[in-house]
C-alpha cells in the first residue's frame, strides 16, 4: 500500500514538477477554449442543415447525417492519428495549411483542434437536434402562418428556444472535450498528459501524471455539479408544469 | 595477423580445457538439465553453457522456443562454440534475469543487458559486445547532415529514450516533440511535421530499409554498453566469454552477425572496448 501511495502521490516529485505540469494543464484548457468555440458552432450548422426542409434539401440533409454518423462512430484517437498523419501529404495545399503554425502554435494543437472540431461538432449536432425537437411543433407551425420563412422561424422562434433546452447535455460534452484534450499528448502536443509521461520516464513515478489528473479534477467537478444544478432545475419547471421562458 | 590469431586461439583452447578441468566447481551448473557425463569430452564437447535471455526483443532475440534467434543469440552461440561448448538459451523475465544468474538458475546472461553500476552489484559484466548508436534521422536529401544542425529545428524522438536525453542535451533551441512509439516519431518526419528524428540506430536503419523516404545524417554513440553478464565471482567463465568474444571479433564472426542483424557495420571502438568488472 505504501508502494502504491509512493508510486501514484510522491509529493515531493508533485511539487518539483508543478510549474511544469500547470503549464502543459494550461495548453489543454488553450486547446479546449479554441476548439469549443469551434465545436459549438459547426455543431450548429450540422444541426441546420440536417433540419433544412422540402425535397430540394434531400441530398444536403443526407449527408449531414451521414457526416454525422460517421464522426461519432470513428473514436477520436483514430481521426486525430489520420489527420495529423494524412493532412501534411495534402501537396495541392499550401504549407501554411498542411503544416499550420498559427499564432504561435505548433502543428499538433492545429491538428487537435481540427480533429476536436470533427467529432465534438458531430457529437454537439445531435445535442442541438434534442433541442430543436424539443420545441413545440405549433410555434413553427405559428411562425409559418405569420409569414416568416424557414431561415427566419429557425432564428428567431426555434434555436433561441432550442439553446435554453441543452444547456445541461451540452455541458456534458463540453466536459468530455475538455478531458479528451489529453489525446493530443499521441501526437506529441506537449500538454499535461505527455509532460506527466515525461517525468514518468524519468523517474519511474505515477506522480506527475496523478497531479496532471488532479488538475482535470479541479476544473471539471464545479463544472460536473453545475450539469447536475441545471438538470435539476429544469426538471422543477417540468414538475411545476410552467413553461421555460424564452431567452 | 595470422600468428596472433593462431597464439588467440591456443590461449582459448588452453583456458577452455582448464575450466573444464574445474567445471564441478563452477556455480552454474548444478541446476543445469543434463550438465553431468560430459566432462571427459574435453575441449571439442564440453557440458552446455546455459544462458538466460529476456525473448522476445528483437533483434537482439526473437523467434520461438527450441529455435530463437537474434544478434545476442548468434553471438553467445559462437562464443560458447570458441570456448567447445554449446550454448543452450532459456527465456526469462528482464526484471529477475540478474538474481537468477547470480542464484545460478543459468551460467550467463546475454539479454541486451546495459552494463550499469547497479547492476554491477549483482552480477559480473564481460568486456563490452555492442556499442548503442543514437541516429540521426532526416528526410531523403534532407540539407541537414549532423545533430548540431539540428538547432532551432522540430525534432522528433521517441518518449523516454536515450535519443530523447541526447536531443534534448546536444540540440539547442529546437522544438523536441516526443512521440509514445519510434515508428510515430518516423512518420511525423516523412509527412514534414518535424525536420529530424534522433533514435536508436538500428531503429533507424529499419525505417531507412523498410519505410523509404528518409536516410540516416549521422551516428552518434552513447556511453550504453551491453555486456553479458555471470554470477558474482564467476572469474573463470567470464574470462572464457571475455577470451571467446575477442576472438569472434578479430575472425570476422562478429562483423558477420552484426551486419545480419542491423544492416550497418559494426562501430570500431567495440573491438578495442574493455571492461573490468567490479
Amino acid at each position: 500500500m505504501s508502494e502504491f501511495f509512493h508510486q501514484y502521490f510522491d509529493f515531493t516529485i508533485m511539487g518539483d514538477h508543478f510549474s511544469e505540469i500547470l503549464e502543459g494543464f494550461l495548453r489543454n484548457l488553450l486547446l479546449f477554449a479554441v476548439a469549443v468555440v469551434l465545436a459549438l458552432l459547426f455543431g450548429l450548422f450540422l444541426a441546420l442543415l440536417r433540419q433544412l426542409p422540402g425535397k430540394k434539401f434531400m441530398p444536403l440533409r443526407g449527408l449531414t447525417i451521414a457526416y454525422i454518423d460517421v464522426f461519432r462512430a470513428i473514436p477520436l484517437l483514430i481521426i486525430l492519428f489520420l489527420i495529423s498523419g494524412g493532412v501534411p501529404y495534402l501537396n495541392f495545399l499550401p504549407k501554411d495549411i498542411r503544416i499550420p503554425h498559427w499564432f504561435g502554435q505548433p502543428d499538433p494543437f492545429w491538428y487537435a483542434v481540427v480533429a476536436l472540431t470533427m467529432v465534438y461538432g458531430a457529437y454537439m449536432a445531435e445535442v442541438y437536434r434534442a433541442g430543436i425537437e424539443a420545441v413545440p411543433g405549433g410555434q413553427v407551425e405559428a411562425a409559418r402562418s405569420l409569414g416568416m420563412s424557414h431561415g427566419q422561424t429557425m432564428r428567431h422562434i426555434v434555436v433561441p428556444q432550442a439553446v435554453t433546452k441543452i444547456p445541461a447535455p451540452m455541458l456534458n460534452e463540453m466536459i468530455s472535450l475538455l478531458k479528451d484534450t489529453t489525446l493530443a499528448s499521441v501526437i506529441a502536443y506537449s500538454e499535461s498528459l505527455l509532460l506527466g509521461r515525461e517525468v514518468l520516464a524519468e523517474t519511474f513515478n505515477s506522480s506527475a501524471v496523478m497531479l496532471s489528473g488532479l488538475m482535470f479534477l479541479v476544473v471539471v467537478l464545479p463544472l460536473a455539479r453545475l450539469v447536475d444544478y441545471l438538470i435539476k432545475r429544469n426538471q422543477g419547471k417540468i414538475t411545476r408544469g410552467s413553461h421555460i421562458e424564452v431567452a | 595477423m595470422r600468428k596472433t590469431r593462431l597464439a588467440a586461439l591456443f590461449a582459448v583452447l588452453l583456458l577452455a580445457l582448464a575450466s573444464v578441468a574445474v567445471a564441478g566447481c563452477g556455480g552454474g551448473s548444478d541446476s543445469t538439465s543434463g550438465g553431468g557425463g560430459s566432462e571427459t569430452s574435453g575441449g571439442g564437447g564440453g557440458e552446455p553453457l546455459s544462458v538466460g535471455s529476456d525473448i522476445p526483443y528483437p533483434p537482439f532475440e526473437q523467434g520461438k522456443p527450441g529455435n530463437y534467434t537474434g544478434f545476442d543469440i548468434e553471438l553467445m552461440e559462437a562464443i560458447a562454440e570458441k570456448i567447445g561448448r554449446k550454448a543452450e538459451f532459456q527465456d526469462t523475465s528482464f526484471e529477475t534475469i540478474f538474481r537468477d544468474v547470480q542464484q545460478g538458475k543459468f551460467e550467463a546472461v546475454i539479454s541486451a543487458a546495459t552494463i550499469t553500476d547497479e547492476r554491477e552489484k549483482a552480477v559480473d559484466f564481460s568486456n563490452p559486445y555492442y556499442l548503442s548508436e543514437q541516429a540521426v534521422l532526416v528526410k531523403e536529401g534532407s540539407s541537414i547532415k549532423s545533430l548540431e544542425e539540428l538547432e532551432g529545428k522540430t525534432v522528433g524522438v521517441q518518449q523516454g529514450t536515450t535519443g530523447q536525453e541526447l536531443a534534448k542535451e546536444e540540440i539547442g533551441g529546437a522544438e523536441i516533440r516526443p512521440y509514445p512509439e519510434g515508428p510515430d516519431a518516423v512518420n511525423a518526419l516523412k509527412s514534414g511535421t518535424v525536420e529530424g528524428v534522433v533514435i536508436d540506430a538500428p531503429v533507424a536503419q529499419n525505417a531507412v530499409e523498410k519505410s523509404g523516404g528518409v536516410e540516416i545524417a549521422e551516428k552518434v554513440p552513447t556511453e550504453e554498453e551491453y555486456g553479458i553478464a555471470v554470477g558474482q565471482g564467476e572469474t573463470e567463465l567470464l574470462e572464457e566469454i571475455n577470451q571467446g568474444l575477442k576472438e569472434v571479433q578479430e575472425d570476422g564472426t562478429y562483423k558477420k552477425i552484426y551486419e545480419k542483424w542491423f544492416h550497418l557495420e559494426p562501430p570500431k571502438a567495440i573491438f578495442s572496448a574493455t571492461h573490468e568488472a567490479e
